[in-house]
């Protein structure tokens, strides 16, 4: 911070002063600033979550065999897959396969005799993944995994959607993809609605997966900045802080289910409009 | 679709090779003084300084990075960073995988912490919750010694540690003295040394891959160099305070 600090202890006092240079020193801000990739996961795991969502639904609706059967594997499998595991599952053999794909054309014979770990087959081969790369791999991750629930969602709600509507579409001469876009996906929302925001509230939870993944985000801080810490060289020798940390954390995540059911409120709202009102 | 991932591979490649003339120094972060995030939110510690004046020394371009310490080695051995600064005590068995510099931290007798107060019988402890931090030399001691008659409870972290003593969670801690020492003497006599000192490491030194001969020697070669100067004696004084070690 640039403010001079004798300054603000004269504004303030000196206990407000001092808090606030503690709250505001490089670990403090790296933990603020870390809350980035949280939201970055939230915002893009969502919008994967729907663009896999969509597809998985169209593929359980299609009426093509194998592919109604990829649909109803991926739904299935998915989402009986623990998100843990899945979150530790899938970037670890993303990466793994692309080590894989380039051990092919980077090692030689020699090069894997000499190399001693057992995986990848050879030095060159190995790939590092920067912080940024794990974390859109943790979005697709979010997306695979939600996108398998959005998917189940989607497609009971075009289930749902009263067949009258669809039969008086057609009748007023509107072709098959009129009446789906027009009249089934228009409708269709108000069922999914609900759904998508309970699917949306598991994925803001499963954010706070992502220090899995190396990422430092805001529970590693929070677990890191609460630690008790009794080295002066350090920083402020302090006690075991963590539950207030730990409780910062909580409020952030239930301001966001705060704003989630405001926005989802107002969106089933505009879904409605001119909809007969339910009982 | 074959093409794609080739480039991308290709990049990914690109962007991991280690130049000739810099090298990535992998630390932990978490295990103060050695290696630390500060209250500016940047690595420091002993390691830190010592891993900078060995590159000022042989005039090579350093970088540190953090890592976690349970895939410290492995990430290592597929190329993150060339050589591990992280408190590593060096052993037979992870002489196996990777090389080791000479020490640059004499081998330091492991203590065991509680909470002031509390009352062990060494020879024949039993039922004791016993914390050491996971893939250790006191872990694997720790596991052979006393898992048959006590509870050995493995963490993360070496904060971890010492937030469970704190929280009664645990009983004892084994660890390296020289990061429970400024523990104990920060604590306000909350925690202090009980039973023996054993000693189990080798000295802590730094970990190169086993093909990296020629970078193995160049960082043996300063830290001679370092030793003989006074900056490694200079440097334990400073992070480790009057009871450091001194080559």
């Amino acid at each position: 911070m640039d403010t001079d600090p004798s300054l603000l202890a004269r504004l303030v006092g000196e206990d407000i002063a001092f808090w606030f240079g503690y709250f505001t020193n490089g670990r403090h801000m790296a933990w603020y600033t870390s809350f980035r990739f949280t939201i970055i996961a939230a915002l893009l795991g969502g919008v994967l979550a729907l663009v896999f969502g969509v597809l998985g639904a169209l593929l359980k609706r299609s009426r093509f065999l194998p592919a109604r059967l990829i649909g109803g594997v991926y739904t299935g499998v998915v989402r009986g897959v623990p998100d843990v595991l899945f979150f530790l599952f899938f970037p670890l053999v993303f990466i793994q396969g692309l080590e894989l794909v380039a051990a092919q054309f980077v090692c030689t014979p020699e090069s894997i005799e000499a190399y001693q770990s057992n995986w990848p087959p050879c030095r060159e081969a190995s790939l590092y993944f920067s912080t940024e790369q794990y974390l859109v791999l943790a979005c697709f991750a979010l997306g695979i995994v939600y996108g398998a629930f959005v998917a189940n969602v989607i497609h009971g709600a075009m289930r749902a959607v009263p067949s009258g509507q669809l039969e008086a579409a057609r009748a007023y001469g509107m072709s098959e993809g009129q009446v789906l876009m027009r009249i089934h996906i228009r409708q269709m929302w108000v069922y999914a609605l609900p759904g998508l925001s309970n699917v949306w509230m598991l994925l803001i939870k499963a954010t706070a997966l992502l220090s899995l993944l190396q990422i430092n985000d805001i529970v590693w801080w929070a677990g890191q900045l609460g630690a008790p810490n009794f080295l002066p060289q350090v920083g402020m020798v302090h006690g075991d802080w963590r539950w207030g940390y730990y409780t910062a954390l909580f409020v952030f995540y239930i301001l966001v289910t705060l704003l989630s059911e405001r926005f989802f409120r107002a969106v089933t709202k505009r879904a409605r409009r001119g909809m007969p009102v339910e009982s | 679709m074959k093409k794609l991932l080739l480039a991308a591979t290709a990049l990914a490649l690109l962007s991991s090779a280690a130049n000739a003339q810099s090298i990535r120094v992998g630390t932990e972060g978490a295990y103060a003084p050695w290696n630390f995030i500060n209250e500016a939110g940047e690595l420091d510690g002993y390691e830190i300084d010592l891993a900078n004046a060995i590159c000022e020394h042989a005039g090579i371009e350093c970088e540190v990075v953090q890592n976690d310490w349970e895939s410290i080695i492995p990430n290592l051995l597929s190329g993150n960073y060339d050589v591990i600064m992280a408190g590593m005590s060096i052993t037979d068995e992870r002489l196996e995988t990777i090389n080791f510099t000479q020490d640059y931290y004499p081998p330091d007798p492991s203590l065991f912490v509680a909470t002031a107060g509390a009352e062990f019988d060494f020879d024949n402890l039993e039922g004791a919750r016993i914390a050491v931090q996971g893939n250790t030399i006191q872990a694997a001691y720790a596991e052979e010694n006393f898992a048959d008659a006590n509870e050995i409870l493995s963490f993360a972290t070496p904060d971890q540690t010492i937030a469970d003593l704190a929280a009664g969670n645990v009983d004892l801690i084994l660890a390296d003295g020289s990061f429970l020492q400024p523990v104990v003497d920060n604590s306000g006599g909350a925690i202090v040394f009980v039973g023996p000192e054993v000693m189990i490491g080798g000295g802590v030194g730094g970990g190169v891959r086993k093909e990296d001969t020629e970078l193995l020697a160049t960082l043996n070669e300063s830290l001679d160099a370092l030793k003989a100067d006074g900056t490694v004696n200079q440097l334990l004084a400073e992070w480790y305070g009057d009871d450091a070690p001194a080559y």
